[in-house]
């Protein structure tokens, strides 16, 4: 957790960041933030975030680029909406820490374990249209290599264990029939997105 | 009571015995499930995060668009799914501009979706369109002395919050627990998040959520949990023993999907059950009711 001191010098603002910020699909919710902090109260994951959303909210104000972009905060986030629906401002918090993770991919900041599985699973459903999580799981260790391989040697009772009740079948189902029109939605889809950016 | 079902890509792999058990449930209580032909994967709350909201739910409305000529309320059981689902169609619904742009995309294959379906969760549909009585009626075995914590998980409650139930109390499970005739226990973590997908890349937030969910049903003198979510059931089952290795603990919670209770309630033909696939033996809890 970031310590909470005040900053002896005055805050230098990048209004330039922000602003990119709050162009993205929900990004402009963020200006509505009154720094309250309900959302750091509710989270689930608050304890293992560099900074809760109130503080990241505040750096993205800020226009800290780096300081945001390098959190681990929107990768914490595990979607569970119980900050959505407290927010007395009504911000769609975990909406916009959709648009973080997808902002922190676009430029780079992937060191986060979590980006290299939304990408693996993100791949899973353009090559089958549907999600097998055998795939999923490949794709993220061949992404993360072999530093990880001690991690999956320690969860390897988990996986036998699944094995054995049958609960992680090792051939992935068949790809749906109309897996090119997805293709083609996809490639329309972020396509137009891109205009409006 | 006819629907259109989206089973979501769990039902295929972790989740299987969901489905061995909903399926012979809705039966069972006189609801017919005609499946999304050739549905895709929803996105989940994972797609967004690499191509953002709009691709994800114009991915999402694929499977919408597949669903409307039927003109049958979309009937989905997986909490994640339908937060996708749900979401999507209430943008189809309320942003015209949205609906336009997304209608341009699903041209691309063919399809169009006017925003005519009504998305719905299965807990909302056991509620309001079976109702506790007709399951009550239909209990072959009450489940008499069974002491169930019932496992709401996250996104079931809040993805529409206030539509249906409380968002961070809810008691339609525990309303069905007791039309099964078992005993609901007292379960304040019973719409906490259990880590979800951070299995792989960062498992102690999921060991450490799931922690706090399994003590607090233990302490209302759980038996065993229910959930209607493949995410939890997978994570607080196949999880818990990491949990107790981690955490020095001894839970031995079973984790059955709420359909599988159902099926035994109901006194199915026992492969409805789907008891194999538990991780957690469940027979312990149930050796009471006669079943080993």
């Amino acid at each position: 957790m970031a310590g909470c001191q005040v900053s002896p010098e005055a805050v230098r603002y990048d209004p330039a960041f922000s602003r990119e910020v709050y162009r993205l699909e929900n990004g402009a919710q963020i200006k509505k933030c009154m720094q309250c902090g309900m959302c750091a109260v509710s989270c689930a994951t608050r304890t293992k975030m560099n900074y809760s959303p109130r503080r990241l909210f505040n750096l993205i104000k800020q226009g800290k680029k780096e300081e945001v972009m390098k959190s681990n905060t929107m990768w914490m986030c595990t979607s569970c909406l119980m900050c959505k629906v407290r927010c007395p401002r009504g911000i769609a918090i975990v909406d916009v820490m959709h648009d973080l993770k997808n902002l922190a991919i676009e430029k780079g900041y992937v060191t986060h374990p979590q980006a290299a599985f939304y990408q693996a699973f993100w791949k899973e459903i353009v090559s089958r249209g549907r999600v097998f999580e055998g795939g999923v799981t490949a794709r993220y260790y061949l992404k993360r290599g072999l530093g990880e391989i001690k991690s999956a040697l320690e969860m390897k009772d988990v996986g036998m264990a699944m094995l054995r009740h049958n609960r992680l079948p090792l051939l992935p189902p068949r790809k749906i029939k109309g897996l090119g029109g997805l293709r083609k939605i996809i490639a329309k889809a972020q396509s137009q997105r891109k205009e409006v950016g | 009571m006819r629907y259109s079902f989206y089973p979501g890509c769990s039902m295929e792999g972790t989740a299987v015995p969901y489905r061995k058990s909903l399926e012979p449930v809705a039966e069972a209580l006189g609801m017919q499930l005609e499946e999304i032909p050739d549905w895709n994967c929803c996105g989940a709350t994972v797609a967004s995060g690499v191509v953002g909201d709009y691709t994800q739910q114009v991915v999402a409305a694929r499977n919408l668009a597949l669903a409307e000529s039927g003109n049958l309320d979309v009937l989905v059981a997986c909490s994640s799914c339908f937060l996708s689902l749900a979401l999507t169609n209430r943008r189809f619904q309320e942003d015209e501009h949205f609906r336009r742009q997304a209608n341009e995309a699903l041209a691309e294959a063919g399809l169009k979706y006017n925003g005519s379906l009504k998305v719905r969760q299965i807990l909302e549909v056991m509620a309001n369109d079976v109702g506790y009585e007709q399951i009550r009626a239909r209990v072959k075995r009450p489940l008499t002395g069974l002491k169930v914590a019932g496992y709401v998980g996250c996104q079931t409650m809040r993805t529409l919050p206030w539509e249906f139930d409380d968002p961070e109390h809810p008691v339609v499970l525990d309303r069905l627990i007791e039309a099964l005739g078992a005993t609901p226990v007292e379960f304040p973590m019973k719409t906490r998040c259990c880590g979800s997908s951070q299995a792989l890349p960062a498992e102690k937030v999921l060991v450490d959520a799931s922690r706090e969910i399994l003590e607090s049903a233990a302490a209302g003198g759980a038996q065993m949990l229910i959930t209607p979510c493949p995410m939890c059931q997978l994570n607080l089952d196949a999880y818990q023993g990491r949990v107790n290795q981690l955490h020095q603990q001894n839970f031995a919670l079973p984790v059955l999907f709420f359909t599988q209770l159902m099926a035994i309630a109901f006194d199915l033909p026992p492969e409805t059950w789907a008891l194999k696939y538990c991780i957690v033996s469940p027979f312990t809890a149930l050796a009471p009711l006669g079943i080993r």
